[in-house]
């Protein structure tokens, strides 16, 4: 085996990730702070909201995850470091795929980390291609505060899009963020043994069933939820809210609650304001939001939004009518159940990766299913990603060991 | 008054506006366009009942009027798809032209009660901004033939034009998406050897189409002096975009016609007018046809400020004078700059974007 994790014992790779995490979660952690302005700058998003993105980031790589994630993908953390018994199975042993790259251009902030964490943890020696802010370069010093082997294990380049691609054929594993045609490309430049994990076009949403809407005071609370999981990272994530189904039937109706989202709208406009948007998109929006009213005018649906046009928020539009997918502006549709959320994602050929749910019914879970959502979230947790997770359905370590076995 | 008297009123004031500019060069003053704008927008809120909806719902009503035409409310091309925005009953429609479908190809319409303020108004555009000098010329089109696509809004235009200017000879190279190179070839050629100026018209796509196939033929045209084109913007749903440098340059190089003889155009089905390139390559329109540019909250942004262009058409008499585009413009001077229309949500990472929404769809 060969890589500079090698004979690193896996818990004290596991203890460095977390402590330089621990770290970073401090948001006057000096490295912290001098990468901030490059990310707003990249994102464009407002500082506060980088702020909560960091605080997320980083709180969630903590010792419990990784050990929990571990163990339960591969069996224990022994595996990566000796041979371990297996019941009723010969030994086996979990050693490094190989190199990884990780290429991560044009994303929201930090998605390649959790990645490389849980490539580190196999003892890969990682690579990442990311965009000019730096977070990731700046993390891997912290890391290599922590353990020096992590400096040899551990890199991070900018990329360059197509010229990069070429230089990808060395890496055992490659893990990808972007459009179909990126992955595409990035995927035709891997050595053809290499595994490729592509994290393509992706959308979430959230649905909220009848019971859940018992009165006022729920309603708020799953509002409250809905308008964070909406404004975070200017909609722009796959783990933004892109859709909204509401069912009828409630005590509180979809009218009613579309009222208390609009008011939890501004709320959240507060503690996080919107970022720099651009000429086209609020173009965009303003003609969405213009067509929302003339159909409103005309009877059907309703509109919401404010003065300073920071969120638009259309109540019923026709079923037709694909996500906006604009910064801050949400489709909410009234169903009478999740088969009509379904037959909607359906007809938009809408790729899910999580669901925000008001309740666990078994009709809502199988919609999920169905959609091939990966993960299922309450109310204001859809951009709070645990590290356990299985973001786009995928292992998170098990994507970067090689087995070795004995028979028995 | 009655509907009819009322509405042969109006238009018998926009064609003397078209008249006075087309044939004498008078335009109208600030005070004119918003005197004739809030009548033709009040006889709107009269007949147009959908529009007068949308228009009472933001407050804006007869007994409420706004307080210039930068506050008259613009619809949004869509609802031209939702909704029939006529002042009268379109089975009684002069002209219905066909929206494409741009965003998500469910097309609607464009009703007008008579071919005549379309007519003027195209004819009048096209003379001062393309036919400046009254060639009369051989035209080549590049786009949808009226004969077999009546309802292309830009296929009806060129037609007119070929009829009203044109020297009898002309050509129709585009059936739905085929174009029809090896005709336009022997058609360029007889011009060329007869010494013909021509006059070749067509989407930005179109061109890029043909130059494609041209240069696969090494076919070369050195047409005679004064001809030109007639580019408009048409890039709409389709994969291959080239810069508008590169275009033109291929477009000299294929067809031997200086630079400084290529007319960008840029109109919609929901107008009756159009805007032109002027030498200083900023979009002129003739005087009944103004533009704002529009921020995120709908108000005027200042010149040379990137926003959402809204056009107000005075031509528009039977629908809706004032429509709101999502194309980014400028106001510059008189006119404006054409930024042109960003191709769906910036999206990032592993989100679903709106190109590949489309693109899926």
């Amino acid at each position: 085996m060969s890589g500079a994790l090698a004979s690193v014992p896996v818990r004290a790779i596991v203890r460095g990730l977390a402590d330089a995490a621990a770290r970073w979660a401090d948001a006057d952690f000096p490295p912290r702070v001098r990468v901030l302005d490059a990310i707003v700058a990249r994102t464009g998003y407002a500082l506060p909201v980088v702020e909560y993105a960091l605080d997320r980031l980083f709180e969630a790589i903590s010792e419990p995850a990784l050990t929990a994630t571990i163990a339960g993908e591969l069996g224990s953390l022994d595996a990566l470091d000796g041979w371990t018994a297996r019941a009723g199975r010969g030994r086996a042993r979990a050693l490094p795929v190989g190199p990884v790259c990780i290429v991560s251009s044009r994303t929201t902030i930090g998605v390649a980390i959790p990645a490389a964490v849980y490539a580190l943890c196999a003892k890969c020696d990682v690579v990442v291609k990311d965009r000019e802010d730096h977070l990731v370069a700046a993390f891997f010093a912290s890391l290599a505060q922590e353990h020096d082997a992590f400096a040899g294990a551990a890199s991070a380049e900018t990329w360059s899009g197509s010229h990069d691609a070429r230089d990808l054929s060395g890496f055992a594993a490659v893990v990808a963020y972007g459009r179909s045609d990126t992955l595409a490309e990035i995927r035709a430049a891997c050595a053809p043994e290499a595994r490729f994990a592509g994290y393509g076009a992706r959308a979430s949403v959230g649905y909220v069933t009848r019971e859940s809407l018992a009165d006022e005071r729920a309603a708020d609370a799953i509002a409250e939820g809905a308008a964070r999981d909406l404004v975070l990272y200017e909609s722009e994530g796959c783990l933004s809210l892109h859709a909204l189904f509401v069912e009828r039937g409630g005590a509180i109706a979809p009218a009613r609650f579309a009222g208390l989202l609009t008011r939890a709208l501004e709320r959240a406009h507060v503690e996080f304001p919107p970022g720099e948007r651009g000429a086209g998109a609020s173009a965009r929006l303003g003609s969405a939001r213009a067509l929302a009213a003339f159909r409103a005018a005309s009877g059907t649906g309703a509109v919401y939004g404010d003065a300073a046009a920071r969120h638009l928020l259309v109540l019923d539009p026709p079923a037709s009518e694909p996500p906006l997918l604009l910064p801050r502006a949400l489709n909410l549709h009234v169903v009478d159940g999740p088969d009509d959320a379904t037959a909607y994602l359906q007809r938009h050929r809408i790729a899910l990766e999580a669901v925000a749910a008001s309740g666990k019914r078994d009709d809502v879970v199988k919609m999920a299913v169905d959609a091939g959502a990966a993960r299922i979230a309450p109310f204001g947790a859809l951009q709070s990603p645990q590290m356990e997770g299985n973001h786009g359905g995928r292992f998170r370590i098990a994507e970067y060991i090689r087995w070795i076995t004995e028979d028995t | 008054m009655s509907y009819n008297r009322e509405s042969g009123e109006l238009d018998a004031e926009i064609l003397r506006v078209i008249s006075g500019w087309h044939r004498h060069g008078r335009g109208l003053s600030d005070a004119e366009f918003e005197d004739l704008a809030q009548r033709i927008f009040a006889y709107q809120l009269r007949y147009d009942e959908p529009y007068a909806r949308y228009c009472g719902s933001l407050g804006i009503t007869a007994g409420a009027m706004p307080a210039s035409w930068h506050e008259i409310p613009a619809v949004p091309t869509a609802a031209f798809k939702e909704a029939t925005l006529a002042t009268f009953d379109p089975a009684r429609a002069a002209l219905a032209f066909e929206t494409s479908g741009t965003t998500k190809g469910v097309g609607g319409r464009h009703y007008m009660e008579t071919r005549a303020l379309y007519d003027a108004s195209l004819l009048a555009g096209f003379d001062r901004f393309v036919l400046a000098d009254g060639a009369e010329l051989r035209y080549f089109n590049l786009v949808p033939n009226p004969a077999d696509r009546p309802q292309s809004s830009l296929g009806y235009m060129m037609g007119r034009v070929c009829a009203e200017r044109g020297d009898g000879d002309t050509g129709w190279y585009l059936r739905g998406d085929d174009l029809f190179v090896d005709a336009f070839i022997a058609d360029a050629r007889a011009a060329v050897e007869d010494g013909v100026p021509v006059c070749i018209a067509g989407t930005a796509f179109a061109f890029v189409q043909l130059c494609d196939e041209l240069a696969a033929r090494d076919a070369t045209f050195a047409f005679a002096p004064g001809s030109r084109i007639m580019e408009t913007g048409g890039f709409k749903g389709r994969s291959r975009i080239v810069s508008r440098d590169d275009l033109y340059a291929a477009l000299v190089g294929r067809f031997g016609i200086p630079g400084e003889r290529i007319v960008a155009e840029y109109s919609m089905t929901e107008l009756s007018s159009q805007w032109y390139d002027g030498a200083d390559r900023i979009k002129h329109g003739p005087p009944w046809l103004r533009a704002r540019v529009t921020g995120a909250d709908g108000a005027t942004l200042p010149s040379g400020v990137v926003g959402a262009l809204v056009h107000v058409d005075l031509a528009n008499r039977s629908s809706c004078l004032a429509v709101q585009t999502e194309d980014l413009g400028a106001a510059m001077g008189d006119g404006i700059v054409l930024i042109g229309r960003e191709q769906g949500a910036e999206l990032r990472g592993c989100s679903l974007d709106a190109e590949t929404l489309r693109a899926i769809r």
